[in-house]
């Protein structure tokens, strides 16, 4: 069986497996519970000035009867105080002192706030710090989470205060909330990050009820914007975990987090870059015990492509992910429908005819049987049909042998830059 | 016409070009496509062609004419 044992800056765990510093970690008996059912680590609720939170706190969004989609709160970082929460971390780590147990801290931006609370929270024994730079309402309001967290210059600075006392290893979790995370996640590595970790919620209002008139969640009829995550935001997560480990300055380990709901979305993430993973809507889902299935599915994966050890694949697929001016234009996939499997819904030529490059013919035999058929010449490959089309194996996007030799963007206008060449009528 | 027969043509006409003995020596592109003017020296005869080329394909085309000319 493959060793699933991971170390992410010094933090060891049993598994990549850890819970999202978020309602599943409020409290030891969670957490507790949490090591039991096979989590490898547990980022705590975040700690701080107690705060005070609203009723409701969360809203889901359904996709055509797919619940929870997308995920929506409103809630702030921990209520109970800080030596509550340091006596449940204490007996937690003393019960399982294997699993990583790392506490999340968010204070305001000033040093001495920093430097108390990294002092008081090490002293019950945690196995590292993450910094909540990134919760985008409430909080922010007050000039923490992601207010600190979008400024690059409050990120390397508050970073360099908690390096300047913290003896365990300090993981920046940044917010998503920002053009270019990349901007960050450098402030974060130039302030002394020894890890990162990405994404918190997205700033995100999960609907309008058109009964009433009010936002969704509401608290007594008024709404305030809340953090979007679940499934509905890994792609963005994806991307931006791949950003940061492909920048050549960002050279610190990642912690990936954002939807990731199941072993395949946690190996696309470590294959993208991250060292850990994190979850927090799938386990407000589905309970604690969907860690098992990820267990196993990690192991088997690992097994039947004969890897030993899940350090292998962090950060596999990143040579293959690069700028829009790299990619070969001459590359060429086209769209082959597969008659035997085709159920004739016509969903392929609807998309194709309405919103693509109207390549896909209807036809009838002499016989009078129906088919669809792609005019292969006129398709781009762009991979709608098989996007749209309901029936698996259906539809083959199909590689082409070259006509032309690769060439990208880049050496195209590299190769016009050389012969006198305009790209401006005006200048005519 | 479809836009792959579209594209053949032009590349046909880029390549009537080439086989002549011609050579791309600018290119000005603007909102209406790529303006390709090609040169041939013959002796001190300069003579110069210009194609207004439309689909994509064929602006892929000529460039990758022009990488390997
Ligand atoms: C209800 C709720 C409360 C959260 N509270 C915190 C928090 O206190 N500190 C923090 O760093 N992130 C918090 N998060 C964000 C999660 O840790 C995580 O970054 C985010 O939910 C994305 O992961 P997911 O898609 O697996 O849910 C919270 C998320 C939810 C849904």
């Amino acid at each position: 069986m493959a060793d699933l044992r991971t170390n992410i800056a010094g933090i060891e765990s049993p598994n990549p497996f850890w819970l999202a510093s978020a309602p599943p970690t409020n409290s030891g008996y969670q957490v507790q519970r949490a090591f039991e059912a096979g989590w490898g680590g547990a980022v705590w609720k975040t700690l701080g000035d107690p705060i005070l939170n609203v009723s409701s706190r969360f809203a889901a969004v359904s996709f055509n009867g797919q619940k929870v989609a997308g995920f929506n709160n409103i809630e702030l970082i921990t209520d109970r105080p800080l030596e509550v929460n340091l006596k449940e971390i204490y007996e937690t780590k003393k019960k399982f002192p294997n699993h990583a147990i790392i506490a999340s801290l968010m204070v305001e931006p000033k040093q001495e706030k920093w430097h108390e609370i990294v002092k008081r929270v090490e002293e019950a024994g945690v196995d590292g710090l993450e910094l909540n730079f990134g919760c985008p309402h409430g909080m922010a309001e007050r000039g923490m989470g992601a207010a600190s967290g979008q400024v690059p210059s409050l990120v390397e600075q508050q970073t360099y205060w908690v390096k300047e006392v913290a003896k365990t290893p300090v993981i920046v979790k940044l917010t998503p909330n920002i053009t270019d995370i990349t901007a960050t996640a450098e402030a974060a590595v130039n302030g002394g990050a020894d890890a990162i970790s990405m994404i918190n919620t997205i700033n995100s209002l999960a609907g309008v009820d058109i009964d009433t008139w009010n936002t969704i969640p509401h608290v007594g009829g008024k709404g305030a914007h809340g953090g979007y995550c679940g499934p509905a935001v890994k792609p963005i997560a994806l991307n931006m975990v791949g950003e940061c480990a492909r920048h050549s300055h960002i050279n610190v380990p990642i912690s990936g987090i954002g939807g990731i709901s199941n072993w395949q979305d946690a190996v696309e993430f470590m294959l993208m870059g991250s060292t850990s993973v994190q979850v927090c809507t799938a386990a407000m889902h589905h309970g604690f015990r969907i860690v098992e299935d990820m267990i196993d599915g990690l192991s088997n994966y690992l097994d039947g492509k004969g890897i030993q050890s899940v350090t292998e694949i962090i950060g596999k697929s990143v040579p293959k992910y690069s700028d829009w001016g790299d990619l070969d234009l001459n590359y060429k996939i086209v769209a082959r429908i597969n008659n035997d499997v085709c159920i004739n819904c016509n969903k392929c030529h609807i998309a194709c005819e309405d919103t693509s490059h109207q390549c896909i013919d209807m036809y009838t035999e002499a016989d009078g049987t129906k088919g669809l058929r792609v005019r292969e010449e006129d398709c781009v490959g762009c991979n709608l049909c098989s996007i749209v089309c309901p029936e698996d194996g259906a539809i083959d996007m199909v590689e082409m042998t070259h006509e032309l030799p690769p060439m990208t963007w880049n050496e195209r206008q590299a190769a016009l830059g050389k012969v006198a060449c305009e790209v401006d009528i005006a200048a005519k | 016409m479809s836009e792959y027969t579209q594209y053949l043509q032009e590349k046909d006409k880029i390549d009537v070009l080439l086989n002549q003995g011609y050579s791309i020596k600018s290119i000005t592109e603007n909102l209406s496509g790529a303006f390709v003017e090609f040169e041939r020296i013959t002796g001190s005869t300069i003579t110069s062609e210009t194609l207004h080329i439309l689909t994509a394909d064929a602006r892929k085309y000529f460039s990758v004419k022009l990488i390997h000319q």
